[in-house]
């Protein structure tokens, strides 16, 4: 539990323009073991998924942002709405696994949902490998397969939590009719995928800077807590859905106005209105 | 009585297509905003709105699915669907507005060095129209998937055959129709913008070369153009002919469903699924030969009248 208190107060104790996020690797290693702790235990109440979650979707977006970032441009969204389609097949396939028994699946601790996660984790390097061989398509991006992979695994851990985070757990007796067969499924993906595919494709450009970018994430992961934190309250209580939403709100209001005063100091300028300099 | 919420259904659909594609253009939005993207980087400083959130099918999934949640929500309190639903709207429209703060504000401070200014006025005084044109794509789209939902009041008709009531949920439906809408409305409309006012100085049927890529038209008929501006210009043609588009695709498919379902029977000893699907199919083979030579016609046509074209 530690590691991921620490990197969400990280942020919030400097709360400047310059927040510090750990370097592409550290942060991958902080949110997957914040991710594996969450999902693995899912007697945690909701905010502390909660916190796993926006982890999870922070790392999905830096994974984006390191594999959109040789030219893909108008490809951006469709990364991370890959992301989340593989998310999907591994999550609901480590929520169907994870059930059974002998997997320890009803127990306190179940650790049988990583098998979908893993598995995802291995399709995505596979597909890496195909779309960069010479031999198959040919691509060439540089860390293609580990941007892959990484997508996968970040997806299927985002659809665990949050699925986890609405019913209260992710036992597949209760996620098929809860979470489902009522449909919200889509809002899981949609949720996660924005979380993901928005970051990069909203600040990219000449002078785009990770810091800010990775704002934009946490932004949207807080944005999703208070989303989900409604239906958690309808569907297992207040006592598990209004601390979600607390959370969700402070997270949002923090990383909103944190990124809003980022993009003005950055800017060029900033003007109330003015006219556009002419033709050189 | 059937048909009777077949042809609701479709004027929705022609109501959310105008609307979505003019909220796209308020913003320049998918494919035109490669160029408005661009234009900074080649000196045309703008005052254009960067509204990148995403492609217009997901941004239009997320304001819809959130839509659908909420509507599904209330709906399963008890509460009234006319309150229901502009509700789950209203949400699912101030999510967009929110996330369409975060593009203008990343793409432009990101275009430092080419000393492109955020101006104010520009991004406060889009907010509100973003919002209220996605507003009505977004009430259209969940009044259809309530329509069409289970618990809806399609499926309330009696003597439907169970394959008419579709097995989805509110918040599914609300996500397969956002993404459509969304994808009608960025191939459809998108054109008429991009090449009437980014490009409007720009021989018309020629295409853009490379070499006019970013050089877009930065002044209106009066002073300097905003996306709200082109808006204005939109209402007249794109946008009512994207929405045309779009309920044309719904009355099509609708329609030859349902002909094809009288055909083969409703219920009872009558039902023959394989007539009914037998002749669905082949009145759509039939619409889509006849669109083909349509459209073949009305190319030549234009051409013809318009051309010959620069380069070719």
């Amino acid at each position: 539990m530690g590691e991921e208190e620490k990197a969400e107060e990280k942020p919030e104790e400097k709360e400047k323009f310059t927040l510090h996020f750990p370097n592409e690797n550290n942060l991958a290693i902080i949110a997957v073991i914040a991710g594996v702790i969450v999902s693995i235990l899912p007697v945690l109440p909701a905010f502390v998924k909660g916190i796993g979650a926006i982890l999870v979707i922070l790392w999905g977006a830096d994974s984006v942002r390191k594999t959109a970032r040789y030219g893909l441009g108008t490809g951006v969204p469709s990364i991370g709405v890959l992301a989340m389609g593989y998310g999907i097949v591994g999550g609901v396939t480590g929520i169907v696994i994870g059930s059974v028994p002998a997997l320890g699946g009803g127990g306190i601790v179940e650790p049988g949902v990583l098998v979908g996660v893993a598995a995802v984790g291995v399709v995505g390097y596979i597909s890496g490998i195909l779309a960069n061989n010479e031999k198959f398509i040919g691509m060439k991006i540089p860390g293609l397969e580990r941007g892959m992979a990484e997508l996968g695994m970040a997806g299927a851990l985002a659809v665990i939590i949050e699925s986890s985070m609405i019913a209260g757990t992710w036992n597949a007796a209760v996620v098929i009719p809860e979470i489902i067969e009522n449909g919200l499924i889509a809002l899981i993906f949609i949720l996660a995928a924005f979380g993901m595919l928005q970051p990069y494709n909203s600040c990219l450009g000449a002078d785009e800077r990770r810091g800010r970018t990775l704002l934009v994430s946490v932004e949207i992961g807080g944005l999703n807590c208070i989303i989900l934190g409604v239906l958690a309250s309808l569907i297992q209580g207040m006592a598990q859905g209004v601390p979600l939403i607390a959370l969700g709100a402070i997270t949002w209001v923090l990383f909103y106005s944190a990124y809003v005063r980022a993009c003005l100091n950055e800017a060029h300028s900033v003007v109330g209105t003015g006219l556009i300099k002419t033709m050189r | 009585m059937v048909f009777a919420w077949t042809m609701v259904v479709i004027v929705l659909a022609f109501i959310a297509c105008l609307f979505e594609d003019l909220e796209s253009d308020e913003g320049s939005q998918s494919n035109p905003n490669s160029q408005v993207q661009l234009a900074p980087e080649m000196g045309y400083i703008h005052r254009y709105y960067n509204k990148a959130i995403s492609g217009e099918g997901l941004s239009y999934a997320l304001a819809c699915t959130i839509a659908g949640t909420v509507a599904w929500a209330m709906l399963s309190k008890g509460i009234t669907p006319v309150i229901a639903i502009p509700f789950g709207a209203g949400i699912g429209s101030l999510v967009h507005m929110i996330r369409a703060t975060i593009p203008h504000l990343g793409r432009e401070s990101a275009h430092k060095r080419f000393e492109q200014p955020i101006y104010l006025d520009v991004l406060f005084g889009h907010l509100v129209p973003i919002a209220t044109h996605n507003f009505m794509a977004v009430v259209c789209i969940t009044a259809i998937a309530y329509i069409q939902s289970p618990s809806g009041p399609l499926a309330a008709i009696t003597g439907l055959p169970v394959a008419a009531n579709n097995p989805f949920p509110l918040p599914l439906l609300c996500f397969i129709w956002g993404i459509t809408v969304g994808a009608i409305g960025s191939s459809t409309g998108d054109i008429h913008y991009g090449t009437e006012r980014l490009f409007q100085d720009r021989p018309f049927g020629e295409g853009r070369r490379v070499v006019y890529h970013g050089q877009i038209c930065r002044y209106a008929d009066c002073g300097i153009r905003t996306s709200k501006d082109v808006v204005a210009f939109c209402a007249k043609y794109g946008g009512p002919a994207t929405g045309l588009t779009f309920g044309l695709i719904v009355l099509f498919e609708n329609w030859r469903t349902l002909i094809g379902m009288m055909a083969g029977g409703l219920t009872g000893a009558s039902l023959n699924p394989g007539v009914a699907a037998g002749v669905g199919i082949v009145i759509g083979l039939i619409i889509g030969a006849v669109l083909i030579v349509g459209n073949l016609y009305l190319v030549k046509w234009a051409r013809k009248k318009f051309g010959p074209f620069v380069g070719e």
